[in-house]
């Protein structure tokens, strides 16, 4: 139990007044203790209340601690429970009176009533106390072997509590592989899920430093195991069938008829209360359908409806947490949802935040059909009380209209919201037709002649006035006022605080001088001697580089500053593909809420690569490919590839694509493909690849390269160029900790570390940024002096193959033990020396 | 896991705070919290529950775990409020004690039990339920909950209306009985969810809904009802800006009679930041102002004779002519007697009862997120 709150504005009436009042408590107690009168419980749970009470608000009552052990031989639970409850909280902070504490609940492990010995139990796991663990083992041991189920609930929980607290006390007894055993035969669901929990929090740990632990590890995801777990399903707790269904979603179903199963039977999951399982079962089924392209989509078809009715039940939290993930599939497929376009009509009640998400979605799902309807509705909001929002929506209208949809209207709308002649208003329209007018250029007329009317002085934000003046520069032949508006700007240089608008003025004046030079000269030269004079670097270097160019060459400055543009035809994405990616991997977590990789706002030590995750989305899709031998289908990329990535997407439109790129995608495939077979199919698939080369042609060298590294060559190799490693090279932690398993140890040796070395290395860091400079990425370190553990990677700089290293360091005796796994087991010697040669540079000056 | 729960007063105060694992954490990241949930204009009332985690995790897994947790706790302190909370610490404080590590305890979570809290663990098949529940008057209610929500936008269109609905059963029923709840017309039902205790097959095959219930209050169903027609009431604003003033007039009527009674009628809506001052005045009900300038317009039930209208002037900020920022009209309503989904109950058979229970049926639909804009 934790301390209780200590800040009471106004204490309850019952507090005491000092210590005549406890010892008052204490003679009570001791009155009842030995009492068996009937009622007499009735009495001690009101002196029991009390005692706690006053615990809560912080009084000591540790003096009365005898009395309350003594009254609490009963077998009422519920003084039982108090006296847990408070017995936990002082066998915490006061050593002498936790061995008498774990006395009283190692006996009362042992009574008659399960739900005692349960509760005995739990409390006793529950006090934390290091050093007194090894009273722990005998009542967990015999808890686990207990006939009532509720007593090995809670002492599978009470494993887990003694692994924490000494991970080695636990595996010595053997616990674990206890759990092991009730996780596949306990009749009880309950005992089974607690059981999958722990083993999977002890296991993933105990995976970084035992082979064995992480072949446990697997063991959980192999075909039994999960069938077992499924087809008890519905008699677990909705907490449970949460665990169970995210551990299925890692599993890789060996063909479709048992992918067909399994969705079969947890549909009914779409339909549970509890949002929780929706989320999950939501998320298997997209994971196990994704290299099957049209079930894909009837997976999305599917889950439309419980997840839109999510979002409409329940408190505002859940709402928002279901909305983000629709959000998500809502991006990655909006012609799936453009038909529901309604619901993503914003409320008036509702917080900005949930509006801003619908905005988004609004904006992705509008196609030809529903445009006009869409349109319609953000323009409503653009006279929104709530500003933020207001503004959102003038850009989202501005967006739809870069997407090509019904242009001439939106533009017409557009214009007419500068009738509105709010500032906020005006000055995001500006913005937006400037976005607009380079991308359609030929709606410059329409556009000029409203534009032209606004008065500079009526714009404040940098962005809008920075829009403005763009425009001026690159339609100065068509607006009359150009360079006379232009001047005047010139005129309060000194009033502009934003840097990005001087630097645009410096721009849209050269340009419009370029036009209209004799009515641009002197307001060109008052810009530039302005400009040069600036305090702001860019502005002062821009000014000075026109000056100098203008000087040079009039013709070709005009080349630099104003050549012929062409239309943009994509705006870029603020989010790159492989982020969008990676948090569609990581659906029904937090990533989605916070849209981001999860690595971007959990701790190291709380992921690393041996979290206990791995990345299915990469696996399916390679094996697709391998089968079908030709993904040249790819190449027209419409809106129904859902099975695509979204970076493969961009990759089909980009043929010939650097090899650094596409290079995690692609040869996870193929390790993929040699998971769950024998080295043989490995080597039949080796073969193909050459041929899926020749056929396709693009963006797979990397796939050929890595096949042909592990293929035996069969004409003598010539010898190889000396190694050289890729400086930047890039490993997904999740990729590692697959490769890591699968490939077999290739070298493993032990060198000695220099004095200086061993001297520099006080924390696992300096020896990071040294292996960085040497091209040896580290993936993973941890421990403290003298003894260091550290994974490396490093890969080839011509081909993606990698080499993955552990080592550990003891600066006790200066040595380095390594061990290394390589894609290119002939290479890895070589490596080797390199990793040498790195290591002992470490420290040098 | 959840690592860490704090309750937070609706002055920031934290008012409890559990630890579930070894790992601390502090209390410091609550005033991080307050401050973040301030400046995102979040004006929580009543507590806030906030939990804690370090590592990755379903979000709903922990959303659904505090929601629950709080309707407990509102169920058995009989509300959820500072006072109730700090008269009730150990309760609450234990509350939270069966959920260590993991948030997994059947008993404490399928059902809202009274007992919950000194739980006896019972061999039971049905693990939402006693056995030994016993009733010397068996009954049984169920109520259809319904909730309009609709957007009619500036020209008078209904652009949006659809109903979310919940099936609310309260059961005192001895022993285990089995219950089969079947629809007039199920098909209008767009998309449903269920409590644990439904039995998938036979609505699958019959829109049968075949359950043992647990005891007492619970929610056996919830669906959702999509693209309704119309509403049973009408609300239409307009708004004439001239020189600097806006007339506003407001007229609410019945648009489809839904042949009982629409009660507790109001319209409530916020008047721009650019109006000075606006004077108000309705022919029906009371309307008020508050310094905020939130208007709100009671009228409870539409008299017979004539058709409640509100109207005034809007004085706007100097140099403003016309209003170029519009309220939304956000209106209530209540109907008793009805589901306006047109859901309806065709019956409701109990088996495995000695004696005939009495059985009780409600339906009542009021307005959910209703707005009008203008």
């Amino acid at each position: 139990m934790a301390p209780p709150a200590q800040s009471h504005r106004s204490p309850s009436p019952s507090q005491p007044s000092g210590k005549s009042e406890v010892s008052d408590l204490k003679s009570q107690l001791r009155q009842f203790a030995g009492s068996r009168a009937p009622g007499v419980d009735d009495s001690k749970r009101e002196l029991f209340k009390k005692v706690i009470s006053f615990m809560t608000i912080g009084i000591d009552m540790s003096s009365v601690f005898g009395e309350m052990v003594m009254c609490s031989v009963t077998p009422d639970i519920v003084l039982k429970k108090m006296c847990y409850l408070y017995v936990g909280n002082y066998a915490k902070v006061n050593p002498d009176l936790a061995l008498l504490t774990i006395n009283f609940l190692q006996r009362d492990c042992k009574d008659e009533d399960p739900m005692i010995r349960g509760l005995a139990l739990r409390s006793l796991c529950s006090l934390r106390v290091a050093n007194l663990v090894e009273y722990l083992v005998g009542p967990l041991g015999s808890g686990l072997k207990d006939n009532n189920s509720y007593v090995r609930t809670v002492a599978v929980m009470g494993v887990l509590k003694l692994y924490h607290i000494s991970a080695s006390t636990c595996v010595d007894a053997d616990f674990p592989s206890v759990l092991k055993h009730l996780l596949l035969n306990d009749p009880d669901t309950q005992v089974v899920a607690n059981c999958l929990s722990a083993l999977q929090e002890i296991w993933s740990s105990e995976a970084t430093n035992s082979e064995e632990a992480s072949r446990d590890r697997e063991t959980l995801l192999s075909k039994p195991v999960v069938y077992y777990l499924l087809n008890r399903i519905k008699e677990f707790s909705e907490w449970a069938q949460c665990l169970v269904l995210e551990l299925v979603s890692k599993y890789v179903p060996s063909d479709s008829s048992e992918i067909f199963d399994i969705m079969n039977l947890l549909e009914d999951r779409l339909q549970h209360a509890n949002g929780a399982v929706v989320l999950a079962t939501t998320k298997l089924f997209l994971q196990l359908t994704l290299s099957m392209t049209d079930v894909h989509q009837q997976v999305y078809e599917r889950i439309k409806a419980p997840l839109l009715t999510l979002v409409s039940s329940g408190s505002p939290e859940q709402s928002y947490a279901v909305l983000s993930h629709l959000h998500l599939l809502v991006m990655r497929a909006p012609f799936i949802f453009a038909s529901d376009y309604k619901h993503f009509y914003c409320q008036y009640n509702e917080p900005s935040y949930v509006k801003k998400l619908k905005l988004e979605m609004l904006t992705a799902v509008a196609n030809e059909s529903n445009t006009y309807e869409i349109v319609t509705e953000l323009c409503e909001y653009a006279a929104n009380v709530d500003i933020p929002i207001a503004r959102e929506s003038i850009r989202a209208v501005g967006k739809i209209a870069l997407q090509q949809y019904d242009v001439n209207a939106i533009v017409d709308r557009l214009l007419q919201f500068l009738e509105m002649e709010k500032d906020y208003v005006t000055a995001e329209v500006l913005v937006l037709v400037k976005d607009l007018l380079r991308k359609y250029p030929q709606w410059s007329h329409d556009c000029i002649a409203v534009v032209g009317n606004i008065s500079s002085k009526n714009i404040q934000e940098p962005k809008a006035k920075a829009a403005l003046i763009w425009m001026l520069g690159e339609y100065s032949q068509d607006m009359q006022d150009a360079p006379y508006i232009l001047e005047s700007v010139i005129e309060n240089w000194d009033d502009e605080h934003s840097a990005e608008v001087r630097l645009h003025l410096l721009t849209a004046v050269m340009k419009c001088f370029f036009k209209r030079p004799p009515e641009t000269q002197k307001a060109l030269g008052a810009a530039l001697a302005a400009g040069i004079a600036d305090f702001h670097q860019d502005v002062h270097d821009r000014a000075l580089f026109y000056y100098r160019l203008l000087q040079h060459n009039v013709t070709v400055a005009e080349h630099v500053v104003n050549p012929p543009k062409q239309a943009v035809s994509v705006f870029a994405d603020t989010q790159s593909s492989e982020v969008k990616d990676r948090i569609f991997d990581e659906f029904n977590s937090l990533s989605v809420v916070y849209q981001k990789p999860s690595y971007m706002f959990t701790d190291k030590e709380h992921r690393g690569p041996f979290e206990f995750s791995d990345e299915l989305g990469n696996l399916s899709i390679g094996t697709e490919s391998a089968d079908t031998g030709v993904p040249g289908h790819r190449v027209e990329a419409n809106d129904k590839d859902l099975l695509l990535s979204t970076s493969e997407k961009e990759e089909t439109r980009v043929p010939t694509n650097s090899g650094a790129y596409s290079a995690p995608s692609y040869d996870s495939a193929l390790v993929s493909i040699a998971a769950p077979q024998p080295q043989s199919d490995l080597l039949s698939i080796n073969t193909l690849a050459p041929v899926i080369a020749s056929q396709s042609g693009f963006a797979i060298d990397d796939l050929l390269g890595l096949g042909v590294s592990e293929t035996p060559a069969p004409a003598p190799a010539p010898s190889p160029p000396p190694l050289k490693l890729n400086p930047k090279a890039a490993l997904e932690p999740s990729m590692f900790q697959q490769k890591w398993r699968q490939l077999p140890i290739s070298l493993s040796q032990e060198y000695s570390m220099s004095p200086q070395g061993v001297g520099a290395l006080t924390t696992p860091q300096v020896l990071l940024q040294h292996m960085q400079n040497n091209s040896i990425q580290c993936i993973a370190s941890g421990g403290q002096s003298p003894n260091f553990k550290f994974f490396f990677f490093a890969q080839k700089a011509e081909e993606s193959s990698t080499f993955l290293v552990e080592c550990k360091i003891s600066t006790a005796n200066s040595k380095a033990e390594i061990k290394i796994k390589a894609d290119d087991q002939s290479a890895s010697q070589e490596f080797s020396s390199l990793f040498q040669s790195a290591l002992s540079k470490f420290g040098s000056p | 896991m959840l690592q860490c729960i704090f309750l937070i007063s609706d002055s920031g105060e934290v008012m409890l705070e559990k630890q579930l694992t070894g790992h601390r954490v502090d209390r410091s990241i609550c005033a991080w919290f307050w401050e973040h949930a301030l400046s995102q204009g979040d004006s929580s009332k009543g507590i806030t529950f906030l939990a804690c985690s370090q590592v990755e995790m379903p979000p709903l897994m922990a959303i659904e775990f505090l929601c629950r947790v709080a309707d407990v706790l509102s169920d058995y302190l009989g509300g959820l409020n500072e006072d109730l909370i700090k008269d009730n610490f150990i309760i609450v404080y234990e509350v939270f004690e069966p959920t260590l590590v993991l948030v997994i305890t059947n008993q404490f979570l399928v059902n809202v039990e009274h007992d919950f809290l000194f739980e006896r663990a019972t061999a039971s098949c049905v693990p939402w339920r006693t056995t030994d529940t016993k009733y010397a008057n068996n009954e049984v209610y169920v109520d259809l909950v319904e909730e309009m929500d609709a957007i009619i936008n500036r020209d008078g269109v209904l652009v949006k209306c659809e109903i979310y609905g919940e099936v609310q059963v309260n059961s005192h029923l001895s022993g285990l009985p089995d219950l089969t709840l079947s629809f007039a017309n199920p098909s209008v039902l767009d998309d449903v969810r269920f409590h644990p205790c439904v039995r998938f097959r036979p609505w699958e095959s019959d829109q049968i809904l075949s359950f043992v219930p647990p005891d007492g209050q619970f929610k056996l169903m919830s669906y959702r009802v999509r693209k309704l027609k119309s509403t049973p009431i009408y609300v239409k604003p307009q708004l004439t800006s001239d020189a600097g003033a806006c007339r506003i007039s407001l007229l609410v009527g019945i648009r489809n009679d839904p042949g009982k009674i629409i009660d507790s009628i109001t319209v409530e809506f916020q008047l721009p930041p650019c109006v000075l001052s606006a004077e108000l005045s309705s022919n029906h009900g009371t309307v008020n102002i508050l310094s905020s300038k939130k208007c709100s317009w009671s009228i409870g039930r539409i008299p017979k004779d004539k058709t409640p209208s509100m109207s005034g002037t809007l004085v706007l900020e100097t140099g403003l002519e016309r209003l170029h920022v519009f309220p939304t009209f956000v209106v209530g309503f209540r109907i008793m007697g009805i589901a306006l989904s047109g859901v309806k109950i065709d019956k409701l058979d109990i088996k495995n009862l000695p004696n005939k229970p009495y059985k009780g049926f409600r339906a009542l639909t009021h307005a959910g997120e209703f707005e009008v804009r203008s």
